[in-house]
């Protein structure tokens, strides 16, 4: 009740601030209003969610989705962009969660297993997708006069993104409902091998649009996906080794000094054309297993800072949701949403049989993947900033796909968590640790 | 016991001191020279965009500093009327003797700076009337603890003031009353918020209302144009007055991100300096006047709270602390044409009023 309460003020509030204040005075000043307001409402939604069985992420993203844009207008477009800013530090900071939570020790045995279930999934969803984008190719509205080449070139791309999965939101699931265990680290596996399947998949798809649009071919390819790749991973090892001797040495100001390796890696990853991604996991993967902290400095680091960071990240995702994007072509996404989904249920369970993986965990690892967010968004940019005829007709598909699959993902994915009875369980070893240690 | 020679040379690393977190080394001294060297007047390092990308840090560490402040104001304490009613006056006369001696000043130099004078001068003179307590030697705590007392009391009024000259220095200068009513009325309505979620919940979802709530404090009383020392003192006063453990809860929150935000804060200051004739002709009379103004308003506080005050009160608050430098960058936000010359002084007049500390000691003996 005192919850729904402050939700109410807090709401009233920032519709009477935004009301009032005169667009006319000058550039507004947007940035902490758009703060504070996501931090609490979406936290107070979402933990409302919470108590219906449903995931708090889906809470922020559906506060950040009604009070957004499109809706009620509370959070104006200036203020998502503003939310939007915080994007970049949050997949860093979720990225380099997720490499703490990476035992290398623990994973190393199962790498192969892992790679098996991998490449199936990848295979089988992105060749049935590849062949079901051929045949409704004429219905997708794309311009006339395409040859064959160009076809098949569009319809590469079209599968590598639509097929491509979320790690962000896997990894803040798992982080936000403290999640450990099999099915945890078997999905986060995935989903990161699958990251980097992606981006070699991805460039390789954009080159052969270049070459089939006539086009000149980005020379050296295999130099840019090398750095992508193994310069990310090189970049964060280095910045995760000087945090490691950071906290070692110094162990001043925990959360500051995270903050600051964050930006660090965001802004310098950003500079560099690396994958912030990538570069954050092998800096949480240092960390972890070659340096660990002692005591207890970075989880309460850790803890207090993900939140708000996770709760802002979903709000503007919810915020900056394109409903006009679902409500053009709703049927057709939802069509090649189900198609997908389909894809991955069945790619995930002859994969897990063929990888041999624990028939428990295989049978539900297909609802960890189901999420899109700003890695399939991040492409289709980078596909319509670069061809925008045909260029906008991906981008109004995928956009609309990655609407219904912020929704579905989380839901999906916290029930798999629960069925695994991997919820909380993080918190637990991490007590059961400390008393070993004691 | 033998310590390794990382140990020892990380020891002397302890970034407190570098950043001026030690109480030895007022933060003042390090961070805004600091920020100097990083900004528009040093390596440009922090640059115009990163300066615009921090204006929302700004508006949250303005409003936390307010919620320091009206949480102080709320408590009680033995003599608490006296004392506030002392330290308003002290903080009132430091104002006055500041901004009449700068406009004159000003009228006289015909100094260039794009702001009305009356303005500028009550700015400065409302900058100026910010103190923090100095440390003092063991054994005097009594005094100690007054002149602490004092000088969060005494930054009551300024952020009042200060509340009318932002709403009329910015784009509610039309209706300036209505500006401040409007920020402190949204305070109050945060403030209840607050005081809702913080007792209903805990660990790091009750860390998020806090820094959200801050953040909603700060961020409305910007979009507002308003001031959000004062959206955050009126939510610190509720939450100390309401039942429950609100109060107690903010000041535990916020102990963990002060030392963050204040250093943040300063170097944004230093950041955003630029030496300017106009800076450099107010820095002088400022420091001189607020010197001035400090002793005189002390000496008058401790008659007013006499019993209870030491009589060299005024050499307690000397000291500048960051209050004065918020509130100046809270008026480059609102008018940033204008406000450059101010923010100058006043920074510049925080480090000399620093140093003048060396000098102006108040005397050992207990209140």
């Amino acid at each position: 009740m005192r919850r729904l309460l402050a939700l109410a003020i807090t709401v009233a509030v920032g519709w009477l601030v935004v009301s009032a204040a005169d667009p006319s005075s000058g550039p507004l000043r947007t940035g902490a209003l758009a703060l504070g307001f996501a931090l609490i409402a979406a936290t107070v939604t979402g933990a409302l969610l919470e108590r219906v069985g449903l995931p708090r992420v889906t809470g922020y993203l559906l506060f950040g989705m009604l009070c957004g844009p499109y809706i009620a207008n509370i959070i104006t477009r200036p203020m998502a962009r503003e939310l939007q800013l915080v994007n970049g530090l949050a997949v860093v900071l979720i990225a380099f969660i997720a490499g703490l939570e990476m035992n290398a020790g623990r994973l190393w045995p199962r790498l192969p297993a892992f790679l098996r279930l991998t490449g199936t999934i990848m295979a089988v969803t992105y060749a049935a997708l590849f062949g079901a984008f051929w045949l409704v190719f004429p219905w997708l509205d794309m311009p006339e006069g395409l040859t064959a080449l160009q076809r098949l070139a569009i319809v590469a791309v079209l599968s590598t993104v639509v097929a491509s999965f979320s790690p962000t939101v896997t990894i803040a699931l798992i982080a936000e409902s403290r999640a450990a265990g099999p099915l945890s680290e078997l999905t986060l596996s995935v989903v990161i091998l699958a990251d980097l399947v992606l981006i070699v998949l991805f460039t390789l798809a954009m080159q052969f649009v270049r070459f089939a649009f006539g086009g000149a071919a980005e020379a050296g390819l295999l130099v840019t996906l090398s750095w992508d790749i193994f310069g990310s991973f090189a970049f964060g090892a280095a910045v995760g080794a000087l945090y490691a001797f950071y906290l070692r040495h110094i162990g001043r100001e925990v959360p500051l000094a995270l903050l600051t390796t964050c930006v660090l890696i965001a802004v310098a990853g950003d500079a560099l054309h690396l994958e912030p991604l990538l570069a954050a996991l092998a800096a949480g993967l240092v960390v972890e297993n070659i340096a660990p902290p002692k005591g207890d400095l970075l989880k309460d680091a850790i803890e207090r800072g993900a939140l708000p960071v996770l709760v802002v990240f979903f709000a503007a995702a919810g915020a900056s949701l394109q409903l006009d994007a679902l409500a053009r072509i709703g049927g057709i996404a939802v069509a090649v949403s189900a198609l997908r989904m389909f894809l991955i249920w069945a790619a995930a369970k002859a994969g897990s049989a063929y990888a041999g993986i624990d028939p428990d965990t295989g049978r539900l690892v297909w609802m960890g993947l189901v999420s899109q967010a700003g890695v399939t968004l991040g492409l289709t940019l980078i596909v319509a900033s670069e061809y925008p005829t045909w260029g906008a007709v991906v981008q109004t598909l995928v956009v609309a796909l990655i609407a219904l699959h912020q929704f579905a993902g989380p839901v999906l994915f916290r029930s798999a968590l629960a069925r695994a009875g991997e919820i909380g369980k993080m918190d637990e070893e991490a007590d059961d640790g400390g008393e070993e240690s004691r | 016991v033998t310590r390794e020679p990382w140990a020892r040379a990380t020891a002397r690393l302890r970034t407190s001191a570098a950043l001026g977190l030690l109480p030895a080394t007022a933060p003042v001294m390090v961070l805004v020279p600091l920020g100097m060297l990083l900004g528009r007047a040093g390596g440009g390092f922090i640059g115009e965009d990163a300066l615009a990308r921090l204006d929302a840090v700004t508006s949250i560490a303005l409003a936390t500093l307010g919620v320091f402040i009206g949480a102080a104001a709320g408590s009680k304490h033995d003599g608490g009327r006296r004392l506030a009613i002392a330290s308003s006056m002290e903080a009132l006369i430091t104002i006055a003797s500041v901004s009449a001696a700068i406009y004159v000043l000003l009228e006289i130099w015909n100094v260039p700076i794009p702001l009305p004078y009356a303005l500028a001068a009550t700015a400065l003179g409302i900058c100026a009337s910010a103190s923090a307590a100095p440390p003092v030697a063991p054994g005097h705590e009594g005094a100690r603890a007054i002149a602490a007392r004092v000088a969060d009391l005494d930054d009551v009024v300024p952020i009042v003031l200060g509340g009318l000259v932002i709403a009329t220095a910015g784009s509610l200068g039309s209706h300036p009353g209505w500006g401040v009513a409007a920020t402190a009325l949204v305070g109050l309505a945060v403030g209840g918020t607050g005081w809702l979620l913080f007792d209903a919940s805990q660990g790091a979802e009750r860390n998020v209302y806090v820094l959200g709530s801050l953040a909603v404090l700060g961020g409305c009383a910007a979009y507002l144009d308003g001031s959000p020392l004062l959206a955050g003192m009126a939510a610190g006063w509720l939450w100390a007055l309401t039942p429950g453990d609100a109060d107690r809860i903010v000041r535990a929150q916020l102990a963990k991100v002060q030392h963050p935000l204040v250093v943040l804060l300063l170097v944004i200051a230093g950041a955003s300096l630029e030496v300017t004739l106009a800076g450099v002709w107010l820095l002088a009379p400022y420091v001189v006047f607020r010197l001035a103004g400090k002793l005189i308003g002390g000496y008058v506080a401790s008659r007013i709270a006499s019993g209870i005050a030491p009589a060299d009160l005024g050499a307690y608050l000397v000291r500048p602390g960051v209050i004065g430098i918020a509130f100046s960058l809270n008026l480059a936000q609102v008018a940033p044409e204008g406000a450059g010359a101010l923010v100058f002084a006043v920074s510049i007049g925080a480090v000399a009023s620093e140093l003048l500390t060396l000098f102006v000691i108040p005397v050992p003996h207990s209140a």
